[in-house]
């Protein structure tokens, strides 16, 4: 029989309401992506390379969202930013979250992941930067 | 006694009643109008019944092209660029994503908790998991997804 007193299972419940509704509002309440607007230079298609990661990498968001970018996943190189170059996920897709999820390249200085480039909204998005350990793939 | 079973069978009513009906995509799937060129295609679906009772429509740069039956698959095509998804959900959650002509891009309905009920965010998919999910699903597009259309 359950317990509807402090302390019992009403309290419990209680409990997980409270935890439940706070989770529920701070996915509602989530803070957009930060976007700094900021124009790709592409590369033609000729001259798209790949590379592999080859080992996972956590990505956290300001948003407090993250990402896994998953050892063994391609990556073609769209153009470049001022902020490094713009590699578009290959035979898989990628995106960023806050308040919306938008789609995104990973932007990339000296083996560091630096930011994010989302092609749609034509903006960079920066991050903390993560190391990456990447080779070089052949295209397809 | 009685009334757990008739709460369970109101309950089994309510969700196959809510549950998208049409045939499996796997079987229709090969029937289906093939791209037309210069068009991209996109996968609308849901995989779950969780919040069954939840069922939005399903905006693509602002125009309603479906609603997010559980259980349910469509597929639009358009002309590529850039796509917006929302739904009229409790909270509104954007997807946004680029298509290019020929290609066909994946878009799932998945299912959140939100402040007071169920809220639905639609997710960009990478093929293989999405074919996974949609085969045993109930195709509820006549071709240019519009459901009942």
């Amino acid at each position: 029989m359950a317990q509807l007193t402090p302390g019992g299972t009403l309290m419990q419940i209680a409990r997980a309401l409270v935890i439940a509704t706070s989770f529920a509002l701070l996915g509602g309440c989530a803070s957009e992506v930060v976007r700094i607007a900021e124009p790709l230079q592409a590369v033609s298609e000729a001259e798209r390379k790949w590379i592999e990661i080859t080992e996972d990498a956590q990505i956290v968001f300001a948003s407090g969202y993250g990402r896994t970018l998953p050892a063994g996943s391609l990556w073609e190189h769209r153009g470049n930013v001022r902020q490094g170059a713009a590699y578009r996920r290959i035979k898989g897709v990628f995106t960023i979250e806050g308040a919306h999820v938008h789609e995104a390249y990973i932007v990339i200085s000296n083996d560091q992941l630096v930011g994010f480039y989302l092609p749609v909204e034509q903006a960079y998005s920066p991050a903390q930067p993560v190391s990456l350990k990447l080779r070089p793939r052949e295209n397809r | 006694m009685k009334t757990i079973y008739k709460v369970a069978v109101a309950l089994l009513v309510l969700l196959t009643a809510a549950c998208a009906s049409g045939p499996k995509f796997n079987t229709v799937e090969s029937g289906l109008s093939p791209l037309p060129g210069g068009k991209a295609r996109i996968y609308f679906y849901r995989s779950t019944a969780l919040g069954v009772g939840i069922q939005p429509e399903i905006y693509l740069n602002g125009a309603v092209v479906g609603k997010a039956v559980a259980h349910g698959v469509f597929f639009v095509d358009q002309n590529p660029g850039n796509m917006e998804v929302s739904t009229a959900s409790e909270v509104e959650k954007k997807l946004t994503f680029g298509i290019g002509a020929g290609e066909t891009r994946y878009v799932k309905c998945a299912v959140g908790l939100g402040v007071l009920v169920y809220r639905i965010i639609p997710e960009l998919v990478d093929e293989a998991e999405a074919r996974k999910e949609i085969a045993e699903l109930a195709y509820t597009g006549p071709g240019n997804g519009l459901p009942g259309k």
